[in-house]
């Protein structure tokens, strides 16, 4: 006897079925693409000051799929390696200099990440998730960007939302102890443990994005991109005392919960036939709710020196005001030292500067053929070296009276890529 | 903040204005091959751009006003 389904259930295996089949005929088809792409790199990251030696190295590997034309999918990993010494204590110029003292500094951070594109004829959907940890930090983010071309595709829109969920790891005080007496946290010793001396903090991230890329003429580009992001939480650096008080009283950074901040980028390219040389230039503006205005101008030239071979070299000058509750000192009076408002700030990123950068790529790049590949594996192969010179101008930051020395860094890059 | 909102009308405006006469400025597919070259391509998400941006981010008050990443808070 045959056993009677009723009808709910026959449609419900009908359509088990057709999704079955649907798979099933989804993974038969034909793969058109079918590449693996593995890209390796490191950059290092180097201040050869008398006191901090800051050294960094963030090694990272991307592997990137494409099984089929419309779908590609991406694993990301890197790391950052940290060593050398900060001064813990900010004092400014009214002070003793024998506040200021050097700390050893280590740090491990890790970041995997994965993402996938939908890919359609004109159109594209990318979504991403990336999870970052260290000693003192956490930070979760989803981000996806959708984006079309159209008028022969001399036309792309872009549109991207990201939310961040941070944590940040911090001396366990009440939350209606005053900020003023509110002391640095000594280590990351227990944090994100259940030890009753520490606390974690949210930090939420929330940006939005819109990109325009036009192709003017066969030489010409431009792409503009606006930002605004928000984000919310304990925004100050827990390990950061700062000297508030005449007689040396020191208390934990304390910075706005709230900054919302708006950026303008406009980038163009341009190709110069008599000189085989592309020459590009970018301009940004910036400006948060903290007062931090900031302009950016960079140029760039690249052209092949052999038909395998990239040279590329560039410059970059960036200029910031500081943040509205920046002073260089706060136990004096107004107008030059003294405090601004109800927070303060040890953070030499929210003084007022200025940053030079020259730097140059070469890269090599060989590509075969799915009929005859590079080494009898590869459809092609790059390698690329960079040297980047930062140069920082602090013009109202001093460690007591004393300006720092830590202010050149050189990022040294490599990279590796190959496409199977 | 008068003068403001004027400038900022004057830039959409400006906008508005260039967004259709692309529509006048086509490249036919054919014209591509020094757009598509890697020379001519904006390398925001390239790898070496990104621990680049990274480093910069962590020097200057104007980080992240492109795009929102996990990563640390540059504590240290």
């Amino acid at each position: 006897m045959r056993p009677r389904l009723s009808r709910s259930v026959r449609s419900r295996l009908a359509g088990l079925g057709g999704l079955a089949a649907a798979a099933v005929s989804l993974l038969a088809a034909p793969a058109a693409a079918q590449v693996v792409e593995l890209d390796l790199n490191n950059a290092s990251f180097h201040e050869p000051s008398t006191t901090s030696q800051m050294t960094v190295h963030n090694p990272g590997a991307t592997l990137t799929v494409l099984p089929w034309d419309w779908l590609t999918l991406g694993v990301h990993y890197e790391a950052d390696v940290v060593s050398g010494a900060s001064e813990p204590v900010k004092a400014g110029p009214l002070s003793s200099p024998d506040v200021i003292s050097q700390a050893s500094v280590t740090d491990l951070r890790h970041l995997v990440s994965g993402s996938f594109t939908l890919s359609r004829k004109n159109t594209s959907i990318t979504g991403s998730y990336s999870y970052a940890k260290e000693e003192d930090y956490k930070s979760q983010a989803f981000a996806v960007i959708a984006g079309t071309e159209f008028l022969q595709r001399n036309t792309r829109l872009e549109l991207s939302y990201a939310r961040g969920f941070d944590k940040v790891c911090n001396v366990a005080y009440p939350p209606n102890r005053d900020p003023t007496v509110r002391t640095p946290l000594d280590s990351s010793k227990g944090c994100f443990t259940s030890d009753a001396k520490r606390q974690q903090l949210d930090i939420d991230i929330d940006t939005f994005g819109a990109a325009w890329t036009q192709s003017w003429t066969p030489v010409f580009t431009t792409q503009a991109m606006l930002s605004f992001g928000l984000l919310h939480g304990f925004l100050g650096n827990p390990y950061r005392g700062v000297v508030i008080g005449a007689s040396g009283q020191v208390a934990q950074e304390h910075h706005p919960e709230n900054r919302a901040r708006f950026a303008g980028t406009l980038k163009a390219k341009y190709y110069l036939r008599g000189l085989d040389m592309s020459v590009g230039g970018s301009f940004r503006g910036y400006r948060d709710t903290w007062d931090i205005l900031s302009q950016t101008y960079e140029i760039e030239a690249e052209r092949y020196m052999l038909p395998w071979l990239r040279l590329l070299v560039k410059g970059r000058f960036y200029n910031q005001t500081g943040a509205l509750f920046w002073s260089d000192d706060y136990t004096g009076g107004e107008p030059e030292y003294g405090p601004r408002g109800q927070y303060w700030s040890g953070d030499r990123e929210l003084s007022p500067l200025k940053s030079y950068l020259v730097g140059g790529r070469v890269l090599a790049s060989w590509k075969g053929t799915r009929e005859q590949r590079l080494a009898g594996m590869l459809l092609d192969f790059s390698a690329g070296a960079s040297l980047d010179v930062i140069q920082t101008q602090l013009e109202d930051f001093t460690l007591a009276g004393t300006a720092p020395d830590d202010t050149t860094a050189f990022v040294l890059g490599l990279s590796v890529h190959g496409g199977f | 903040m008068k003068k403001n909102l004027v400038r900022a009308v004057i830039a959409l405006g400006l906008v508005g204005l260039a967004a259709p006469s692309a529509g006048c400025a086509t490249v036919r597919p054919e014209q591509r091959s020094i757009l598509a070259d890697p020379v001519m391509q904006f390398e925001s998400e390239s790898p070496e751009e990104r621990q680049l941006e990274h480093v910069l981010e962590n020097r200057e008050g104007s980080f992240g006003g492109g795009s929102v990443k996990g990563g640390g808070c540059g504590c240290n």
